[in-house]
């Protein structure tokens, strides 16, 4: 009988290093944050009561949300086109292939990733300091991170493009606006759509939360409704809101798969 | 008619590309008129943006270094344990979810996973805060209950790529569903669900920097106050703060997917 093949080594010094930073990181992080498993079981009871009175929900709120909910829509769509149109030269000039040169690509990539950074509500916080609270903030934050969605997404795309169609516009003498104009962007340009319709799914489901910090649309009966422990009525946004989102990202969903 | 042979053209038509930017142009005024955005209004914003922008310097990094490290602390911590929860929950989740392993209640995980993933983590967090208290706490709570429903989905596509000759290797050899999920299913998984984890990680360092605002601790509520009170230079040093740490954050956990994927 022969022997069982020996087991692959272990790397013990890289497995223990490992497993002892994530046990301390998680343990420094538990502790810095208070959790205690004792305190949720024990606020359990109190969440009870929070439950009961979240459920049922408010059905009687339900027509006073049509207003916020259409400025909610109305913010996605501003956003998505500004932001969308914006992205266009953001991921040209981020694109390896296409870009003017090291120094305007190394520029573009860093601005680009700075726009990641920072989360949409953060945006949303500062340009309601800038505009003043309402929906114009919502919808200058949501064109900012439309930006840094699909030139991130789309620089990539155009980065793969095949490169003889550009080349050929330069051959007979294009610009190199010609060159992006009809050598590179007819072959984004469904990649582009879909990104598109990603980025207003992302920013409908975005803008909803926006009003928490003033920048208009639903948020902000939700913020209201909130502070004064309406959760009845908390519930019933939340749950038109969720019931909303799915709806329009099912129909962004299927044009996206009819594009691909 | 037939055309000159140097002349042809492809033809124009107008197509569903036309009618659509049509549309969309035409919701985009509509949206403009609704939401009152004048012309007059909008030569405003640049000067304002610009108004504003230029209280931002300098930064106050006094304040910076000590009330604004300490919240982007904390949410970094929110981050983690929320991930750590998410992870603990989404792992036996995503082996469950994958259709080629368990069909039938593949499709159950499924849903709950779709259910999780509807909920933005501020919204959790406006439940949480209530039940477990203002604070970090409610934080990492709704963090980890929202990353479990797109670490299952991504976790069970993981599962469902594998290569099924160890899965059978173990099970001829007499051994278990669950031994064959122990030796032949986990081992190959493992590194990209652990690089999902990470990835889950860096978007949960941004989810947790804006739960401040409904109070669930974490960077957001010290911008939202310095915002508030007009503060801008302390303003300034959130935003620098912030943009650095989670660069750092970003890159340091790219790297690390990376050499694990590579492995």
């Amino acid at each position: 009988m022969s022997a069982a093949p020996p087991k692959p080594a272990r790397n013990w010094p890289l497995l223990i290093g490992t497993l002892g930073f994530l046990v301390a990181m998680t343990w420094w992080s538990g502790h810095g944050i208070g959790f205690s498993l004792s305190e949720l079981l024990c606020n359990l009871t109190g969440g009870q009561r929070l439950l009961r009175e979240s459920w049922p929900p408010d059905f009687a709120f339900l027509p006073r949300l049509y207003g916020p909910f259409m400025e909610t829509i109305y913010i996605a769509i501003i956003g998505t086109v500004v932001g969308g149109i914006l992205a266009i030269p953001v991921a040209v000039l981020a694109a390896r292939n296409l870009t003017l040169g090291k120094v305007v690509w190394f520029a573009d990539r860093n601005f680009m990733n700075i726009l990641r950074t920072l989360p949409d509500l953060f945006w949303a916080m500062m340009f309601a300091a800038a505009v003043g609270f309402g929906p114009v903030a919502g919808a200058l934050a949501l064109s900012v991170f439309t930006i840094a969605v699909i030139s991130k997404l789309w620089s990539e795309s155009l980065e793969a493009i095949d490169m003889g169609m550009p080349e050929a516009v330069r051959a007979v003498g294009g610009t190199w606006l010609q060159m992006i104009q009809f050598g590179a962007i007819p072959q984004g340009l469904q990649h582009y759509v879909s990104y598109a319709l990603y980025a207003f799914e992302l920013n409908v489901r975005a803008s909803m939360v926006l009003g928490l910090v003033g920048a208009g649309g639903i948020g902000m009966i939700l913020e209201t409704q909130r502070a004064n422990f309406e959760y009845e009525r908390v519930t019933m946004i939340i749950l038109a809101v969720l019931v909303a989102v799915l709806i329009i990202e099912q129909i962004s969903e299927s044009i996206r798969k009819r594009l691909a | 008619m037939i055309a000159k042979p140097g002349l042809l053209q492809p033809q124009k038509q107008i197509g569903w590309a036309t009618w659509a930017t049509f549309i969309i142009a035409a919701l985009f005024v509509w949206s403009l008129i609704a939401i009152e955005f004048s012309p007059g209004r909008m030569i405003q914003v640049p000067g304002q943006i610009a108004r504003v922008l230029s209280f931002f310097y300098p930064a106050d990094m006094a304040y910076g270094w000590n009330a604004v490290l300490p919240a982007i602390i904390e949410s970094i911590q929110i981050a983690w344990v929320g991930t750590i929860i998410a992870a603990i929950l989404s792992l036996p989740l995503a082996l469950f979810g994958a259709r080629t392993l368990f069909p039938r209640v593949a499709r159950f995980v499924k849903l709950i996973s779709a259910t999780a993933r509807a909920f933005p983590e501020i919204l959790l967090a406006i439940y949480f805060v209530p039940i477990v208290g203002l604070g970090a706490f409610a934080g990492a709570l709704a963090i980890g209950i929202s990353s479990v429903g797109m670490l299952t989905k991504l976790g069970a596509e993981v599962v469902e790529s594998i290569d099924f000759g160890p899965v059978e290797a173990v099970e001829a050899s007499g051994g278990s569903r669950i031994l064959a999920l122990r030796y032949a299913v986990v081992p190959q998984v493992l590194p990209e669900i652990v690089a999902h984890w990470l990835f889950r990680f860096e978007l949960n360092i941004r989810a947790s920097a804006v739960l401040g605002v409904v109070g669930a601790g974490g960077v957001g509520g010290v911008l939202l106050n310095t915002l508030r009170y007009r503060h801008f230079e302390k303003a300034a040093a959130v935003l620098l703060l912030t943009i650095i740490v989670v660069l750092i954050i970003d890159m340091v956990s790219g790297e690390i997917r990376r050499k694990i994927i590579r492995g």
